[in-house]
């Protein structure tokens, strides 16, 4: 009985505390400006983002997108921001709906394919199964069978 | 089977085509999102600080942008294109413009006294010109028609035939 309790009591905290990490909050200022600066890429940089480089241009980018959501932008509105003046190449994650998004959809279609192809020959190079022996068969090797002990006596 | 290798050769053929149209490509002219669409408005104060230039005065004339800094030595090797280039076109209709990347207005004003840069230079203090034209970093250079519109950009130092070309291209177009 005590046992079913604690168990009962641990499914409840852990219900508990994923309602309390899932519950909805409001999104910081700061952590906008993380979120966003995190998928810019930083144009002087190797595969840097605006958030992570330490550059001067990644600092100006920076306080653009602080600018821009103190005056309450979207985040779709700063990015556009951004791609209108780099093309889709800012973005470290391309969007999927554009040119750009080719990378996402490729080899998804190349592995879709590939397993058509390979399933396909895999059908195809099945050994066939024997087929089984007609009753006329069966008649005649019982018999042929009857024959060879009756001559081993 | 035939359908397996008929994938494969258009796989390779649709390989070799775009790495064919990808190399063919002018690393100096890459089209991103502002080539075509009316140039950024911007209004800066010029490095001197004998007053402020707007983009949109400029109208109905060829302006050929140029983003530049002192600490950039591309910048130092193609600025007797630019000085030539503006030497030839300085009583026509075509503007040239010099806006100084991320350094401080002194030093900027300093580079373009001992330089010999007699046309407008102005002062990018906050870089938000330079980021709302996709500016990748000095020296880069856009050529801007008389309707307003970026019609062509290069990247890195650009020489003087490259240059007259873009600008009598743009007025050619404006006289027609």
């Amino acid at each position: 009985m005590n046992g079913r309790l604690v168990i009962a009591i641990a499914l409840l905290a852990l219900a508990a505390a994923l309602v309390f990490a899932a519950r909805p909050h409001e999104v910081t200022a700061d952590e906008r400006i993380d979120q966003i600066t995190t998928e810019l890429r930083c144009p002087v940089c190797q595969g840097l983002s605006v958030k992570d480089s330490t550059s001067e241009t990644a600092r100006q980018m920076r306080e653009l997108v602080a600018q821009r959501v103190r005056e309450g932008r979207s985040n779709t509105e700063i990015e556009a921001e951004f791609r209108a003046a780099y093309g889709d190449w800012i973005l470290l994650s391309p969007p999927v709906a554009s040119w750009s998004g080719l990378v996402w959809l490729v080899p998804v279609v190349a592995l879709a394919a590939g397993l058509v192809l390979v399933t396909g020959r895999l059908r195809r190079t099945e050994t066939p199964k024997p087929d089984e022996p007609s009753s006329t068969q069966v008649a005649a090797l019982r018999e042929r069978v009857a024959r060879e002990e009756a001559a081993e006596g | 089977m035939k359908v397996v290798r008929v994938a494969v050769v258009v796989a390779i053929l649709g390989l070799v085509v775009t790495l064919a149209l990808a190399f063919r490509r002018d690393p100096h002219d890459i089209r991103t999102g502002t080539i075509g669409k009316p140039a950024p408005a911007f209004t800066l104060e010029r490095l001197d600080g004998s007053g402020k230039v707007a983009l949109a005065d400029l109208s109905g004339k060829v302006v050929v942008v140029n983003f530049f800094a002192s600490w950039c030595l591309p910048c130092t090797q193609e600025n007797p294109a630019l000085v030539r280039v503006y030497e030839r076109y300085r009583a026509s209709d075509v503007v040239m413009l010099g806006v100084n990347y991320q350094e401080s207005r002194d030093n900027g004003l300093a580079y373009v006294q001992r330089m010999g840069m007699g046309w407008t230079t102005v002062a990018d203090d906050d870089g938000r010109v330079a980021l709302s034209y996709g500016v990748f970093g000095p020296p880069e250079t856009f050529f801007i028609g008389p309707d307003g519109v970026i019609a062509g950009r290069h990247i890195g130092p650009i020489d003087e035939a490259t240059l007259v070309n873009a600008i009598e291209t743009l007025r050619a177009r404006a006289v027609r």
